[in-house]
């Protein structure tokens, strides 16, 4: 089976990092390129953090700098969780790899046309660089087979009780995508915080010994403290379950529904609103993964780090 | 002293008002002080017919008071296509036997409050125009306001858009002033009345026992779940008459508490019940939200509220 194209659009940010240490051995992805956002921190610090993570992994792929903030408002960012520099203060290596010269969007288009309508894109962070991709290049639609993002939920939220971050953060943005005609996979909250991995489960992975699988437990620690005082033990891998559901979606449980993001309200701006329990329906634009397979899931990251 | 609890009960009936209004009279733990109704399901004037000929079938001996048409900041909104061009459609009901107090709902529900020696509980299955008009009119009364018991909204999602549910959609304004009022708040929302389904073999039980009341309620049944078998559904849920049964046996519900905020704007969430997991607002939590029911036990609460009738009519 050919593998699938993607571009990987994140804001490196600590479980974007070990969403790439996952998708570099994932056998079904083929990853041809990086796209940077404003997200979990600053944009010079994502795609720092992008060419560095590139740069630890030995990983020759190219980076494009995306949007520095939201496309209408003001930025919004997540360094209490990540840390100031986005990798919880850890050093990543010094690297002489640069960005390349055309900016995200750009980049996805041209990818889109060279893949000629089987590109796919991974978004983990703000829909910022997306958004902007389908306001310029009206033939966008056409060459993107699919979009699997982790944002959103059907029900609570984690930046504020309604939305969750990376919606949150660029709802017109996210808006924009669920809107452009290609069918969104969303990988909210509803499963991603059944996407758990046990502070046991990180020492085993760290167990395999390699820098890669040292470097996957300790990157975490923070948000391990982080999350013990939301009363939640362990770390929720968001990012990564995206990855894995963009490679095989076969242990995860999702349904199809109409989606929009609330953009106005006085306490809901950012949240994602779907069908999927209303009386009411709409179009369907996408699907919303609900659950999954924590054990397989958990079995399938031991695996793909057992290969470093 | 009374050992029960005196209720207010507000409501645009309706067939799940109805079955809450069937459960609370045969009811031995509540006292009805008083009746009112509001704008919903149907226009003011079709729920205040249905209100007094549901309380002339069930015998419930109180004051009744009709509300307003428009909710408290809006237009109204109704739901013939649930509940019939009546907004009570199926059996046929008694002419009311009772006249409507010359008073507003609003002002009969100040007055009973007033009156009662004890705090009194509002039982609200409709949107929340009159507890919300009464919060705002009659703030000296609050202390007096044991409890408010809603249908309404879901912590989860909505069924009318898909963000909100139907009363709170309705007025959001008013259950804004509700949420906000600091009175203690049962909530059934969807999260819960979507699990207290009353299946068709329910009907027949209900149907079997024979006495007057039981068979219109068999047949309220039939015609509401005529319309939910149209989008899917495998029984009726009966939402209103989770409210009243958080009163009667609350050990049959599960609950958990939160700070839960109505949003009133927003191009998709108008409406919504916005429920604070994570204490991000540093809230108290202002509702117990009913989150799961024992179905079979809310079904034999039905069943034996309706049985009550046919002992009374002896």
């Amino acid at each position: 089976m050919t593998p699938i194209p993607v571009i990987l659009d994140c804001d490196p940010g600590v479980d974007d990092a070990i969403a790439f240490l996952l998708a570099k051995q994932l056998p079904q992805l083929n990853v041809l390129a990086i796209t940077s956002v404003a997200g979990n921190v600053g944009l010079e610090y994502t795609t720092y953090n992008a060419l560095g993570l590139l740069e630890f992994l030995d990983w020759d792929i190219p980076v494009y700098r995306g949007a520095s903030g939201p496309i209408f408002r003001k930025r919004v960012e997540a360094a209490e969780v990540h840390g100031s520099n986005g990798m919880a203060g850890f050093d990543l290596p010094h690297t002489r790899r640069e960005v390349e010269g055309i900016n995200a969007w750009d980049a996805i288009h041209k990818y889109a046309v060279e893949q000629q309508g089987s590109l796919e894109i991974i978004a983990v962070g703000p829909l910022t660089n997306l958004a902007m991709a389908f306001l310029k290049y009206p033939d966008l639609p056409h060459l993107i087979k699919r979009i699997v993002i982790m944002g959103g939920a059907a029900s609570e939220g984690n930046a504020t009780p309604a939305a969750e971050f990376n919606i949150y953060a660029d709802p017109e943005a996210a808006d924009i995508v669920f809107c452009a005609g290609v069918p969104v996979h969303m990988c909210g909250l509803d499963m991603t915080m059944k996407a758990l991995m046990t502070p046991t489960e990180l020492d085993q992975i760290a167990a395999l010994g390699s820098k890669q699988a040292i470097f996957f437990r300790d990157v975490v620690q923070d948000i391990v403290v982080f999350m013990s005082k939301l009363g939640i033990t362990g770390i929720n891998m968001h990012d990564p379950a995206a990855v894995l559901y963009a490679a095989d979606d076969s242990i995860f449980k999702a349904y199809p529904a109409g989606i929009r993001v609330e953009t106005k309200g006085s306490i809901t701006q950012g949240k994602t609103v779907t069908d999927l329990f209303s009386d009411a329906k709409w179009p369907k634009n996408g699907f919303v993964a609900m659950d999954i397979d924590r054990e397989a899931f958990v079995k399938r990251v031991f695996e793909l780090m057992s290969k470093y | 002293m009374t050992s029960k609890i005196p209720i207010i009960l507000d409501g645009d009936p309706g067939h799940d008002d109805a079955i809450a209004w069937m459960l609370a009279k045969a009811s031995d733990k509540l006292e009805i002080l008083a009746c009112t109704s509001v704008s919903g399901n149907q226009s003011i004037e079709k729920t205040s017919l249905n209100a007094r000929r549901v309380m002339t079938l069930l015998g419930i001996d109180a004051p009744f008071a009709m509300g307003r048409e428009e909710p408290l900041h809006g237009e109204p909104i109704h739901a013939a296509n649930v509940h019939g061009e009546t907004g009570l459609d199926g059996p046929a009901l008694p002419e009311p036997a009772l006249e409507p107090e010359p008073v507003t709902a609003v002002e009969l529900m100040a007055k009973t409050i007033s009156a009662s020696s004890e705090p009194v509980t509002i039982v609200a299955t409709g949107p929340l125009t009159n507890v919300g008009a009464l919060l705002i009119l009659y703030p000296e009364l609050k202390p007096k306001i044991a409890h408010i018991s809603i249908m309404g909204g879901g912590l989860a999602f909505g069924n009318w858009t898909p963000a909100a549910e139907f009363n709170i959609l309705i007025d959001p304004e008013a259950a804004d002033v509700v949420y906000k009022s600091g009175v203690p708040l049962t909530m059934a929302g969807l999260d819960v009345t979507l699990k207290a389904l009353v299946f068709p073999e329910d009907f027949e039980r209900i149907r079997a026992l024979g006495n007057r009341v039981a068979v219109v309620v068999a047949e309220w049944l039939d015609f509401f779940y005529n319309f939910h078998r149209s989008l899917g559904y495998t029984g009726a849920p009966v939402h209103d008459a989770v409210a009243v049964a958080a009163l009667i046996k609350p050990e049959i519900l599960t609950a958990r508490d939160y700070y839960v905020q109505i949003e009133t704007s927003g191009d998709f969430c108008r409406g919504a019940t916005v429920a604070d997991h994570y204490g991000f607002t540093n809230q108290p939590p202002n509702t117990h939200a009913l989150v799961d029911i024992d179905r079979e036990a809310f079904v034999d609460l039905l069943a034996e509220a309706a049985a009550w009738y046919g002992k009374e009519s002896e």
